[in-house]
């Protein structure tokens, strides 16, 4: 159960990485960089390293999600024909 | 912490990773950005919970402390995003 | 024993409701509704978790630190509730009513 547990996690992880990269829209590449920074903390709590996990959840799940959304709102109003973002 | 309980913490732990696993499908594709937040924010609660979940079924009591930082940490990119990002119709009803 | 048993139903509780919002996530069909599928998993999923672990801690401080994450995600899940339908209200999100055949 354990290894079925990190293998669901990692593939998890490597999945949410690529779509992030993928995307072309930006807006929804900072969503899917939310996504991932959360299976990232459960990583982190899987290979013992609470401290890191700690980090990463504050760090990546919350203030860097929450500061690259209003970035990106920033950008939309500034050039509202930005790149890719127009369906 | 007896043995039984601490194996039914990992299960019902990989039980709530495979739901992230189909939640990961709607944050990838749901038709507006409202959608794929609200995959974001249901990995937010769910992990709290596998954190927990991992806490008790043998990994160390420090990640109850971060289950608690995750549960008031992942609102604030929810309120960020209702607040000031979702702008309206610009990814509306794509691909849906 | 009888905590065994309480944990167990607790913690099977807590699964069905996790899953029960990850299947409305999945199957609703708008923001409202998805919205109505998520706070369900936030509040008594992660509500029926916390309460059968705390039934199995070591200590009282554990204990109460296990249930002070529920008040905390049960704000945190009615501020983004209230925050995300307000806005999508404004934008002019019609909700989703049943077609007429």
């Amino acid at each position: 159960m354990n290894l079925a547990f990190d293998l669901l996690l990692a593939a998890a992880l490597l999945w949410s990485a690529w779509r992030t990269l993928a995307t072309p829209q930006i807006g929804r590449a900072v969503i899917l960089f939310i996504v991932f920074g959360l299976l990232l903390t459960l990583a982190w709590a899987r290979l013992d390293a609470p401290d890191i996990a700690l980090a990463e959840a504050a760090i990546g799940a919350g203030l860097t999600g929450a500061l690259l959304l209003d970035a990106v709102a920033a950008l939309r109003a500034r050039r509202p024909n930005m790149d890719g973002d127009e369906t | 912490m007896n043995f039984t309980s601490a194996e039914l913490a990992l299960a019902v732990a990989l039980f709530l990773l495979v739901n992230l696993g189909a939640a990961l499908w709607r944050a990838a594709r749901g038709p507006t950005p409202a959608d794929r937040m609200l995959a974001a924010l249901l990995f937010g609660s769910t992990g709290t919970g596998i954190l927990v979940l991992l806490a008790f079924a043998g990994g160390s009591p420090a990640l109850v402390d971060v289950a608690l930082t995750l549960a008031l940490l992942a609102a604030i990119s929810g309120i960020a995003f209702a607040q000031r990002a979702w702008l309206g119709k610009v990814e509306e009803d794509d691909a849906a | 024993m009888l905590l065994d048993a309480l944990t167990t139903l607790l913690l099977l509780a807590g699964a069905v409701f996790f899953f029960a919002g990850t299947l409305g996530l999945l199957r609703f069909p708008d923001v409202y509704t998805r919205l109505h599928a998520l706070a369900k998993a936030d509040n008594l999923g992660l509500g029926c978790v916390l309460a059968g672990l705390a039934l199995q801690a070591d200590s009282l401080a554990v204990a109460l630190k296990l249930l002070a994450i529920w008040p905390l995600a049960l704000i945190a899940s009615a501020a983004v509730g209230y925050s995300i339908a307000r806005r999508a209200e404004r934008l002019g999100v019609v909700p989703w009513q049943e077609q007429d055949q």
